[in-house]
């Protein structure tokens, strides 16, 4: 997977290059979108993270541009300025994401993530399995080394989240937003709670912890082989 | 052209105007009276001229008699002219001077006695009447008898009068002109006085006020709306002021943990392990930083009265039912019973409203102590829908109660930097939503239950 970085300041551009780098991507960076739209002609992106405001050509006349010619890989805009219009804007000119700064680097990472997956199109599986960790989708089950586990429907909810995505670190922000479908910041700790009770039911009684808090960055859900 | 001329001017021109106005009206009514006057003045002489001829004629015996009466009757008045004459014949009598006047007033021109129109005549006006009358001594014959009036004179002193009153007209319209000057300018200068203390206001000096009762009543109503005016600046200005200084307290602190926290690791070398927890521990902060500066953002954009683009009709219950899921968990932690009844319908933006209630209920169970009970009444009447979050726990004190919804905030000082890791903008961006709503948000505390309702127009 291929990544395009269009970022003027530099200290964000170089942390977002060694960030996706270090999450198994292959990173560009452009300092302008002159240099963006070259680059993107010249090479195959999976994906462009494009800043707004960037000297010269900004960011949505750089899309502008690379709609022009014919270039069709997706765009997530990051800004400064948090508009509704300009969100808005963003979305319709093909946007497939906008991420206002300061944003946390797992947020970026599990929305590049959702973006690059989009793409691809496979069976959705009916069972999720990790280590002796197994989710039944179709009858809304959970069992651990055989033993059945008894979720409330958001609990089951939020271990289907962390399953389908194994191995990524979770920022409350997305979890909340895709478990609970609150799409904004919120100063409780009811994810901590949450995350809190599902450990219980799922570790609890067991010598390997599947679930792991990353502290600063979120949670995520691998088997330790994995790591 | 008007709108260019100042206020004092406009006035000043419309004074002139109406003085000038009165004024020759005012002469013009003189000037006609008394030429009536005069007319009436020459009328009568004449008449009793004419009885008087009429009378020596009667009572004349011969025709010399007659003559000898007249000129000794009528010679010596001045301005005075007779002619008596025997109809298309002889004059019998003739005053000095009447000369040319007997062509102008023949006889043709006699109709039964009536005064005649004032003729002009070689160097002056004369008005005449002509009139018939049979002598004493010949009582068939009548004769042909005028009189006729210089009014040179009465024109002269018209014509005088006239001179007079423009030139009167003249220095009264310039000084009612110059007066009216004086009135308006003395009239504004309450205005004025307006104006220098308007200047004088500025971010420093946003106490100052507008006179209202040193001013005349017609201004002191825009006095009063300016002061009105001013007083919410003041507010406003202050607030933000004081909002500012908030908020670079409220960055200070974790920004002077976080530099200190990061010099003292940078000081010596540490274990993986070290780094690992102080940069865990410093992205925990910059976390709370970064919330806290969307939150400002986000209160900023929704005090300055954003037009919700995202409007929709729909019911609060069933984004009430959504949030106690979201919180169901924490409310099961510390054993509060949640509940919610009642149902209404909302018009407006449906993230802002869970967000609105979301940190009612986050601030309820934070406060409520364990097994205590949150309860969210949802109420619909004519006009609003009411969402009232109940809690048990301690009372607030009553004073500090409508300061809760302020930024940063915080009913207890001790815990300025509270474990749970609010931005200390939860309720005012409660507030915020709700006023932008059209609504309002306010709090009860007391028996040991806490309200906090939040009233949204249909």
């Amino acid at each position: 997977m291929r990544i395009l970085i269009v970022e003027d300041e530099p200290k964000t551009g170089e942390y977002l290059r060694q960030g996706l780098r270090e999450a198994g991507f292959v990173v560009d960076l452009a300092q302008n979108g002159t240099d963006g739209l070259h680059l993107m002609e010249h090479s195959e992106f999976d994906l462009v993270i494009l800043d707004v405001m960037l000297p010269g050509l900004n960011g949505w006349q750089v899309l502008h541009a690379m709609r022009e010619r014919g270039l069709q890989m997706p765009v997530m805009f990051l800004t400064a300025r948090d508009q509704v219009e300009d969100r808005v804007k963003g979305l319709e000119l093909g946007a497939e994401d906008y991420l206002v700064k300061p944003f946390s680097f797992a947020e970026l990472l599990a929305r590049v993530r959702i973006i690059l997956r989009r793409g691809r199109s496979g069976n959705e599986p009916t069972r999720l399995k990790v280590a002796d960790l197994d989710l039944d989708l179709l009858r809304r089950r959970v069992s651990r080394a055989g033993k059945r586990i008894d979720l409330t429907a958001k609990e089951f909810g939020l271990l289907e989240l962390l399953m389908r995505r194994q191995g990524e670190v979770l920022p409350r922000s997305l979890i909340a937003s895709q478990v609970w479908d609150m799409n904004f910041d919120s100063d409780t700790n009811v994810i901590e709670v949450a995350m809190r009770r599902l450990r219980v039911k799922i570790d609890e009684g067991h010598d390997t912890k599947l679930i792991q808090t990353v502290r600063g960055m979120g949670y995520v859900l691998e088997a330790p082989e994995d790591q | 052209m008007l709108r260019h001329l100042s206020l004092t001017s406009r006035l000043t021109v419309f004074f002139t105007i109406v003085a000038a106005t009165v004024v020759l009206g005012l002469g013009y009514l003189l000037l006609l009276a008394t030429d009536q006057h005069f007319k009436e003045l020459d009328r009568t002489t004449l008449e009793d001229k004419q009885h008087l001829i009429d009378e020596i004629l009667t009572k004349s015996n011969s025709l010399g008699d007659a003559r000898s009466r007249l000129s000794e009757a009528l010679n010596h008045h001045h301005g005075l002219h007779v002619l008596v004459k025997v109809p298309g014949g002889d004059v019998i009598f003739q005053t000095n001077g009447f000369g040319d006047l007997a062509k102008d007033f023949s006889a043709d021109s006699i109709q039964g006695g009536h005064a005649q129109p004032t003729r002009e005549h070689g160097e002056g006006d004369f008005h005449a009447v002509h009139s018939q009358s049979s002598p004493g001594y010949d009582q068939v014959k009548r004769l042909d008898v005028t009189v006729a009036i210089e009014t040179a004179h009465h024109q002269k002193f018209l014509t005088e009068l006239q001179g007079k009153l423009v030139i009167y007209a003249v220095i009264a319209t310039l000084i009612s002109g110059v007066l009216g000057w004086i009135a308006a300018h003395q009239g504004m200068a309450p205005l004025r006085d307006m104006k220098t203390r308007a200047a004088g206001v500025t971010g420093q000096q946003l106490e100052r006020r507008m006179p209202v009762e040193a001013v005349p009543i017609e201004m002191a109503d825009l006095a009063r709306e300016l002061n009105q005016m001013l007083g919410r600046l003041q507010e406003d200005f202050l607030r933000l002021s004081e909002f500012s200084s908030d908020l670079a307290h409220e960055l200070r602190t974790p920004i002077s943990n976080l530099l200190t926290q990061t010099q003292v690791t940078l000081s010596a070398d540490r274990d993986a392990p070290t780094y690992r927890d102080v940069l865990a521990s410093n992205a925990e902060e910059l976390q709370r930083l970064a919330r806290m500066v969307s939150d400002m953002l986000f209160l900023a954009k929704t005090e300055r009265g954003v037009d919700l683009p995202n409007k929709e009709r729909f019911s609060a219950a069933r984004e009430v039912q959504a949030l106690l899921e979201f919180y169901d968990a924490v409310a099961d932690d510390k054993r509060i019973c949640l509940s919610t009844h009642g149902d209404g319908q909302i018009y407006g933006d449906r993230l802002m409203f869970r967000r609105a209630v979301s940190n009612l209920l986050s601030n309820a169970l934070r406060h409520t102590p364990k097994e205590g009970v949150v309860q969210i009444a949802i109420v619909a009447s004519a006009k609003t829908t009411e969402i009232t979050v109940e809690n048990t726990g301690q009372d607030i004190d009553p004073l500090v109660l409508p300061r809760l919804f302020d930024r940063f905030y915080r009913a207890d000082p001790a815990r300025s930097h509270p474990d749970s890791d609010g931005t200390g903008l939860g309720l005012s961006i409660t507030k915020a939503i709700v006023e932008a709503h059209g609504g309002n948000a306010s709090a009860r505390s007391g028996g040991g239950k806490t309200q906090f309702t939040l009233s949204f127009p249909h």
